[in-house]
């Protein structure tokens, strides 16, 4: 310092200097023990930790559960699709690779922020948020061969599920989509952009279909692009079912029904096993896989027909004369009906002022009638008189003995029960007591009644098995459960048999046309009406009548050869007869069934377009 | 202006050195810092190539600030400093908002932030006030140039910019105890400031108050405010001895650590290039601040002395703070590390303020 300025008040301040050269000492103490300590004395820790840092871990998608039917064709699989997805991260200009996007794709840029925004906040920055779940073949070349200009937008391989015959199994597989964020929350293993079963089965079984997803760990390198991975935990596939419907069944019954609108049950009338359970029209599964259009979905929606509508369980109807073996049943089980005691059927009978009409009144009724040939030939005049001699409390008790009125329990979505009425039903629902004229109504299967055809087929089961109440099954190792017995004995049981065959082999049965070599068959035919037809459109030929206002047509049958038997139910919805209307189709069930013949439909008129043969019907093949 | 040849000798070359080369090392730093992943390779982000044009217009600005005779700023503090004033008055009349502060004003072609000046020109007044003091400060006086320095620091707080205000208060603060204070003013400030400390809390906003929460315990929310703190820790850890090497950061090429390339600069190159990397860069900083205390030491007056002492705890302050808060000693505060972080004004105003103690340096020798 001796050379520093000679003016001594000039000097600087000592102390000062010192607190300087103090601090910078301090400064580098602190910071050299603390660097120490972490880079040398925790530097493994850390490094550890670093390294951890660079492993990612990803969902390994595991495999849903293949569906195939009981001869093993596959219904349901799994296919690759290719997502395209965006990494907010590494996305430099979002709106501009929207816009990009929007270009390749076609599709419209504002649905593109709609799905960017929607699911911004619940996929993470480094996660592909995904923009379309399913590009098309040359969407993707375009997408590879540009890939490079537009960091941030990836492919990514994800499972999607195609329906081989998406058409046929609509109804039973229903379908698989995008999980919604109620379905998230739920099932805490659904990420986004996971499917879930919406539907069917796919929907029942989506537990077991589902699997476990597995876990792999794979390292980054430092330009992020993976190394070798590892899996911590293999996927589980998901469960694969066998169902009990036979494709090549369920394929002959939807061509048989065509377009027209109603369904068709097989079912083993020993398992409850279901070989085919129709629902027509119907619509394709895959269509709702890929996320339908809002035009899709409203023209499904607001179809007339109803395509979406499960009608072997959803739609219920008046079981018109089909429901006479209910109410024998229900007499020979209370012990008021002895099966020989006859009837003078007239045509009609009177209950106070109103007449009730047999349908056999213009040709002046069957005359003298026993039970059997009361249910071959449908004679409702036998009926009006058993149903005021049981009355609704005993007939309602049987029936839903019957396993009517109440869910069969399938493993399906959405089933209806149906209704049987009772008087607090009617006081309940309708606000009016109960009166005589409702008896004759029930007894002959009209008024109230609503039956599903699955319930219709539960019940021929039970007539032709003993009574067995048998819950109606879709996979073919299911077991069998017995859900009730018909409170009927063998014998009684073996009465209303009887006539179902003799409806078939009868001279003067509604079935006829259900006779076929080496197999017992019986058969019942119903009507439900629509509306009361008004004597104006009483006179009118069949197909003069408008298609909403003509009768359902029912056909309850059962086929038997050795230890195989199967209840039959058709429901042609405004099919005008039962055999004319329901008859053939279950006519080629059987044939399939028992002779492997595949009976085509002929080709020349749609039963419900044009006129039937109104001559059989005058000669008393109908009721 | 002709420039002796003495000056020329004079030069404080060493210092020029260090500045230079924690400069450059900024600079490779920020290389690395600024990679940017890519499926295919690496492509960098321009910022160490904006660092280095901001680097050579500091050191143009470096020149400026050395050629004319620092004692001209004597004769022109006051009024320098009640031109800053009225800039920041004018800030808080006419600023431009960005991010919910009011801290610039809009020149046209750039924004400019008089909260920057405000620290050079605390330093200046700082220096002209205290080398007129004959006595080491008593309250008269110290209340004196306290009161000086709120007057900036704080309509600089009012904007709201907590940090320069308190850089401004801390440089004048440390010039303070510099020129020395009496004995009773300093055993007072020693009871006083750690039992007033605690009162700040109700001043502070509350993601101030989380920051100084989460410093506490950064555990309790590894995701969230702890993120940086817990990443920076495990970038400079994983580092050991030798570091990764240049460009194999995993921490930083990868994107773990977040603000790498301004504020956790330090986090990358300690991931890099070790434990002995980081001692290097650490005893440079030292260096370059004791080539400081040289300067205040032999400066041919004491304006000299107290412009370099101010320049010092410009620069100590920022390097305390910001390796502090890396290194996890510290609540995180938006401080850079000066020549390391990457920041254009900022470059430019070190080096300016380089260029003033260079200036201080080479007329030491000079007679009036």
């Amino acid at each position: 310092m001796a050379h520093l300025s000679n003016q001594n008040e000039q000097q600087p301040p000592r102390h000062g200097l010192l607190l300087l050269q103090a601090l910078i000492l301090g400064l580098f103490c602190l910071f050299a023990l603390r660097l120490w300590y972490l880079q040398i004395h925790r530097g493994e820790v850390f490094s550890v930790l670093a390294r951890e840092n660079q492993l990612r871990q990803e969902a390994i998608f595991a495999p849903r559960g293949l569906i195939r039917d009981r001869n093993g064709k596959l219904l349901a699989v799994n296919e690759p699709a290719y997502a395209l997805g965006l990494v907010r991260e590494d996305c430099k200009d979002v709106d501009a690779t929207l816009e990009q996007v929007a270009d390749w794709t076609g599709e419209p840029l504002s649905a593109l922020k709609e799905t960017y925004s929607k699911k911004r906040r619940l996929v993470k920055p480094f996660e592909p948020l995904i923009l379309i779940p399913d590009l098309t073949f040359d969407q993707m070349a375009l997408f590879e061969a540009n890939k490079l200009e537009w960091p941030g937008l990836e492919i990514r391989i994800r499972p999607r599920r195609v329906y081989t015959h998406g058409k046929l199994m609509a109804h039973v597989l229903g379908y698989v989509a995008e999980a919604n964020e109620a379905e998230m929350e739920k099932i805490p293993s659904l990420a986004l952009g996971d499917d879930v079963g919406k539907l069917g089965l796919e929907l029942m079984l989506e537990e077991r279909l589902r699997g476990e997803k597995g876990l792999m760990q794979y390292e980054v390198d430092v330009n992020g692009r993976r190394l070798e991975g590892r899996v911590l935990k293999q996927p589980r596939a998901g469960y694969q079912a066998v169902l009990s419907i036979d494709l090549g069944l369920q394929e002959l019954i939807m061509d048989w029904l065509r377009d027209e609108a109603g369904s068709v049950v097989v079912m083993d009338a020993d398992t409850g096993q279901l070989l085919a359970i129709v629902s027509s029209p119907s619509f394709d599964s895959n269509a709702f896989t890929a996320g339908l259009s809002p035009e899709q979905w409203a023209k499904l929606r607001d179809d007339p027909m109803h395509p979406m509508q499960n009608r072997p369980i959803q739609s219920t109807y008046p079981p018109g004369s089909v429901f006479k073996h209910v109410v024998a049943g229900a007499g020979l089980a209370n012990g008021m009906l002895d099966p020989s005691e006859k009837v003078n059927c007239t045509g009609a009978t009177r209950l106070g002022s109103h007449t009730f009409r047999c349908w056999r009144w213009r040709w002046g009724g069957h005359g003298s009638t026993d039970l059997l040939k009361a249910l071959t030939e449908s004679c409702d005049v036998y009926f009006y008189k058993l149903g005021r001699r049981l009355g609704v409390d005993r007939i309602s008790e049987y029936a839903k003995a019957a396993g009517f009125g109440a869910r069969t329990g399938i493993q399906l979505p959405h089933e209806k029960p149906g209704i049987i009425p009772t008087r607090e039903w009617k006081l309940r629902a309708r606000g009016e007591r109960w009166q005589g004229g409702d008896d004759l109504n029930l007894s002959i299967g009209q008024g109230f009644t609503l039956v599903t055809p699955l319930q219709v087929a539960r019940f021929v089961s039970a007539v032709i098995n003993g009574g067995k109440l048998l819950k109606p099954e879709l996979l073919k190792d299911g077991r069998v459960t017995v859900q009730g017995l018909l409170p009927s004995r063998p014998e009684h049981l073996k009465r209303l048999k009887d006539a179902f065959v003799n409806t078939v082999d009868g001279a003067r049965g509604t079935a006829r046309r259900l006779r076929t070599k080496d197999v017992t068959v019986g058969g019942k035919t119903g009507t439900a009406q629509v509306v009361r037809l008004t004597d104006e459109l009483r006179k009118l030929k069949d197909h003069e009548i408008p298609y909403k206002y003509r009768d359902h047509a029912w056909m309850a049958a059962f086929a038997e050869q050795g230890d195989r038997r199967y209840a039959i139910v058709a429901m042609i919805e405004h099919g005008l007869h039962g055999s004319s209307g329901a008859g053939p189709v279950i006519k080629a069930v059987i044939e399939y069934l028992f002779h492997d013949k595949i009976l085509k439909k002929k080709r020349k008129k749609p039963i419900v377009k044009k006129v039937t043969n109104t001559a059989s019907n005058a000669s008393g093949g109908e009721e | 202006m002709a420039v002796d040849r003495r000056l020329i000798l004079h030069i404080n070359w060493q210092l020029i050195g260090l500045t230079l080369v924690l400069f450059l090392a900024g600079v490779l730093n920020l290389y690395s810092a600024s990679g940017f992943r890519l499926e295919d390779g690496m492509s960098v982000a321009p910022f160490y190539q904006k660092q280095l044009v901001w680097g050579l217009m500091g050191m143009v600005g470096m020149i400026v600030f050395m050629l004319p005779n620092y004692r001209h700023l004597k004769t022109i503090a006051w009024p320098l400093f009640w031109f800053t004033c009225l800039l920041l008055l004018a800030v808080f009349f006419a600023g431009k908002t960005i991010y919910g502060a009011k801290r610039w004003l809009d020149l046209g072609f750039m924004n400019f932030q008089p909260s920057e000046m405000a620290k050079i020109c605390i330093l200046i007044i700082g220096a002209r006030i205290l080398a007129d003091e004959r006595e080491p400060l008593g309250f008269g006086r110290l209340a004196y140039v306290v009161g000086v320095g709120l007057i900036p620091a704080g309509m600089v707080i009012r904007q709201p910019d907590l940090g320069s205000g308190l850089s401004i208060l801390m440089i004048l603060g440390g010039m303070i105890l510099y020129r020395g204070v009496t004995g009773r003013v300093f055993k007072t400030m020693i009871v006083a400031i750690p039992a007033l400390a605690p009162l700040s809390w109700f001043f502070l906003h509350d993601y101030q108050k989380q920051r100084i929460l989460t410093f506490l315990d950064p555990a309790k929310d590894p995701l969230g405010s702890g993120y940086h703190i817990i990443q920076s820790q495990i970038a400079i850890g994983s580092g050991r001895f030798w570091g990764k090497g240049f460009l194999e950061g995993t921490q930083s090429q990868l994107r773990f650590l977040p603000e790498k390339h301004t504020d956790f600069a330090i986090a990358v190159f300690g991931e890099e290039w070790g434990f002995a990397g980081t001692m290097i860069l650490l005893t440079l900083f030292c260096y370059f601040l004791y080539q400081m205390v040289t300067i205040a030491r032999d400066a041919k007056d004491l304006f000299g002395s107290y412009l370099a002492a101010g320049v010092f705890f410009y620069f100590f302050w920022q390097i305390l703070i910001n390796m502090g808060m890396v290194l996890g000693l510290m609540p995180v505060v938006g401080i850079p590390l000066p020549f390391v972080s990457y920041g254009g004004s900022a470059t430019l105003v070190n080096f300016c303020l380089i260029g003033l103690v260079l200036n201080v340096s080479m007329r030491r020798f000079l007679f009036k």
